[in-house]
């Protein structure tokens, strides 16, 4: 099963990108702003969890016969037209929402819907499924939508702190009991008791685990999340919560500086090594700078480092298996 | 260290990687802590029951020997012995664990090289023999220390301590350049599942539902005592009597994985520092949210004399609902 759009395909004949993954692809600022054109296809499928249960999901893929969860990495630049087709290959209704920007409305089961906006303010956004809150978006319709500032490669705002590079981190949590009645068309009634987590997509596999290593399955080896830099390298986290846990974000070798929460711009930066973000679609933007680890002795400038979410049952699977949750590694090199 | 774990073996533990190496680039230390470990520490909650706890014990120096060694036996508290040192000493922490199990010690909001950083899956989980931690701590602050192997149980157990990094001048400035105090008070603030207190230290790495995604606290503890009642008032340093005119450093750290928000009471404080770094400005407050592992300084400077009472709810991750409260006091004379 694909679990992964790179959007070669999206971004294929133009020059740098227009419409890009981060974490692979530099983005490269434009002088003039771009019509962008994507195209989504509501599709269902299984996604095989860490302790073997294959656990339902939908998602916003990059084609009708593939599933992704979450939908592709999209980033515009302010100015620019972003023109979304979403074509509905289930026969349950659904819809594609960023809020305070863009929502298409109903979108019935086998329909196809093109929907077009300006991308004005620069920021990081979740796109989901408003319809049958939260259900649609819990079960996987949901993805990372970033605006760069106009002309601007290295700001997350005009005028915030400067980095090299920039990463989603999408972190959800997954009941598949609730999954499980969605696809047979419940409403979920049970008490939500998560027992999977997932960054972009993935959990994590610890060394000597099947999948270990294996970017398909492994968060710590997944190049969309794992940060790879050098000193100096300072990069950008934007931090999405689709789920429903209140969670702690914890990096180990430098602490963060926090820029946003929630969308709104802080009043000063702060210096963390635990950052909240709240549930049911929390976000903030943060720095991890690549500085030396500022404590060792003697003083080092490589390693490699996890971060995980400290609200630890979220580091779990099915109950157990520690280290096959919500997590990932960053190295120094 | 891959493969060194894996499934199967070790006493029923998968994905630990055991190892006790030299430490690259030992020096003398000026600061050594001893840390054995103990399994059997009792801890009397205000309802009759006993829940038991782990930790480290102070003192572990030699396996099997005196103080508790790293034989599970013996010597420990909850919480763990705080280690308090001044910035830009180098310290040793000497873990002894011994063949039956393993642990780490990960010094939360440290930031030292990876071999000192406690992290199995990383480097090794200290195991049948005795690992030295060196690092050397570069900003004044409060953090806090913890074993990092199935981090999800050991923690909650109780394997964690207060840290607390003087700046040169010592005791009574919180930061070169900050603010002075005169009393110092401790709220380490957790929550405790009992159910999970019977599993072995293995639990459920290798696999099968232990529960470890499921925190339902039973009871409310601050700075190892229970806070539900009156056991954690009047008790310094947990509550601090203060003269008008002196000033109160409350250092707090969210000890659980759940949420918190702390109240003061009536009391407005000055955050001037959290998770272990100065703020660019210090904020005014009468509570204060936070999440996992997050630590905050706060400067009280009372001026009515009176009883303050310090509650602060443990908050449900998903349904924000309180799961209960720990209180303490602060006497203004």
């Amino acid at each position: 099963m694909k679990r992964r759009d790179f959007l070669k395909a999206g971004t294929a004949g133009l020059a740098g990108s227009v419409l890009g993954s981060v974490g692979l692809i530099a983005w490269t600022p434009r002088a003039h702003a771009a019509t962008i054109t994507k195209t989504f296809y509501i599709t269902d499928g299984f996604i095989t969890q860490p302790d073997g249960v294959n656990v339902y999901f939908r998602g916003f893929s990059p084609s009708s016969s593939s599933l992704a969860v979450p939908g592709a990495q999209l980033v515009a630049q302010e100015g620019d037209t972003v023109r979304i087709t979403i074509v509905n290959r289930l026969n349950t209704s659904h819809s594609f929402k960023i809020d305070g920007v863009v929502d298409s409305g109903r979108i019935s089961g086998g329909q196809t819907r093109t929907i077009e906006f300006q991308a004005n303010n620069a920021g990081t956004y979740l796109y989901y499924d408003a319809r049958n809150a939260p259900y649609n978006r819990l079960v996987g319709l949901h993805g990372g939508f970033a605006v760069m500032p106009n002309g601007s490669s290295n700001e997350v705002y005009a005028g915030s702190p400067t980095f090299v590079q920039q990463y989603f981190w999408v972190f959800h949590d997954i009941d598949p009991v609730w999954h499980n009645a969605i696809r047979n068309g419940n409403t979920p009634n049970t008490s939500y008791t998560p027992r999977y987590f997932t960054l972009n997509g993935l959990s994590a596999r610890p060394p000597g685990a099947p999948g270990a290593h294996d970017p398909a399955v492994d968060a710590m080896a997944d190049p969309l999340s794992a940060l790879h830099g050098h000193v100096g390298d300072r990069t950008l986290l934007r931090v999405l919560n689709p789920g429903m846990c209140q969670q702690s974000v914890h990096t180990h070798g430098n602490h963060m500086e926090w820029l946003t929460d929630n969308g709104q711009v802080r009043d000063d930066v702060w210096s963390k090594d635990c950052i909240y973000l709240e549930g049911n679609m929390g976000k903030f933007d943060a720095i991890y700078p690549y500085e030396p680890p500022p404590d060792a002795w003697p003083p080092v400038t490589t390693g490699a480092y996890p971060m995980h979410l400290h609200t630890e049952m979220s580091q779990t699977a099915g109950g157990g298996l520690y280290m096959f949750g919500a997590l990932t590694d960053i190295y120094f090199e | 260290m891959d493969g060194g774990g894996g499934g199967g073996g070790m006493g029923g533990a998968c994905y630990v990687y055991p190892g006790a190496p030299a430490t690259p680039g030992l020096v003398t230390a000026d600061v050594t802590y001893d840390l054995g470990i103990d399994m059997q520490i009792p801890l009397t909650m205000d309802d009759g029951n006993t829940v038991n706890m782990w930790g480290f014990s102070d003192g572990g120096g030699n396996m099997g020997g005196m103080g508790g060694g790293g034989g599970g036996m013996g010597g420990g508290t909850f919480p763990s012995p705080a280690m308090r040192m001044r910035q830009g000493q180098i310290v040793h922490t000497n873990l002894s664990v011994d063949m039956m199990m393993m642990h780490t010690v990960h010094h939360h909001g440290i930031e030292p090289a990876d071999h000192s950083d406690g992290v199995g899956h990383i480097t090794w989980d200290v195991a049948n023999g005795t690992y030295t931690y060196q690092w050397r701590p570069a900003q004044a602050g409060t953090y806090f220390y913890h074993c990092h192997t199935n981090t999800v149980l050991h923690a909650e157990m109780g394997m964690y301590g207060a840290l607390i990094v003087d700046p040169p001048e010592g005791p009574g400035t919180l930061f070169s350049g900050g603010p002075t105090y005169d009393v110092e008070a401790f709220w380490v603030v957790d929550e405790i599942d009992s159910s999970w207190h019977t599993l072995p230290w293995t639990a459920g790495t290798c696999g099968g539902d232990v529960g470890l995604n499921n925190l339902n606290p039973d009871y409310f503890v601050i700075t190892g005592v229970d806070g539900s009642g009156n056991s954690a008032m009047d008790l310094a340093p947990i509550s601090a009597t203060v003269q008008r005119g002196q000033k109160l450093l409350a250092r707090y750290i969210c000890a659980g994985y759940h949420p918190q928000r702390i109240r003061f009471g009536g009391l407005t404080g000055k955050i001037y520092a959290s998770d272990g770094r100065p703020l660019p400005n210090p904020v005014s407050v009468t509570e204060i949210r936070a999440g996992s592992a997050e630590r905050y300084d706060i400067i009280f400077e009372p001026t009515t004399r009176g009883e303050y009472i310090i509650e602060t709810d443990i908050i449900h991750w998903v349904t924000g609902n309180v799961l209960g409260t720990t209180r303490t006091n602060i006497i203004v004379t």
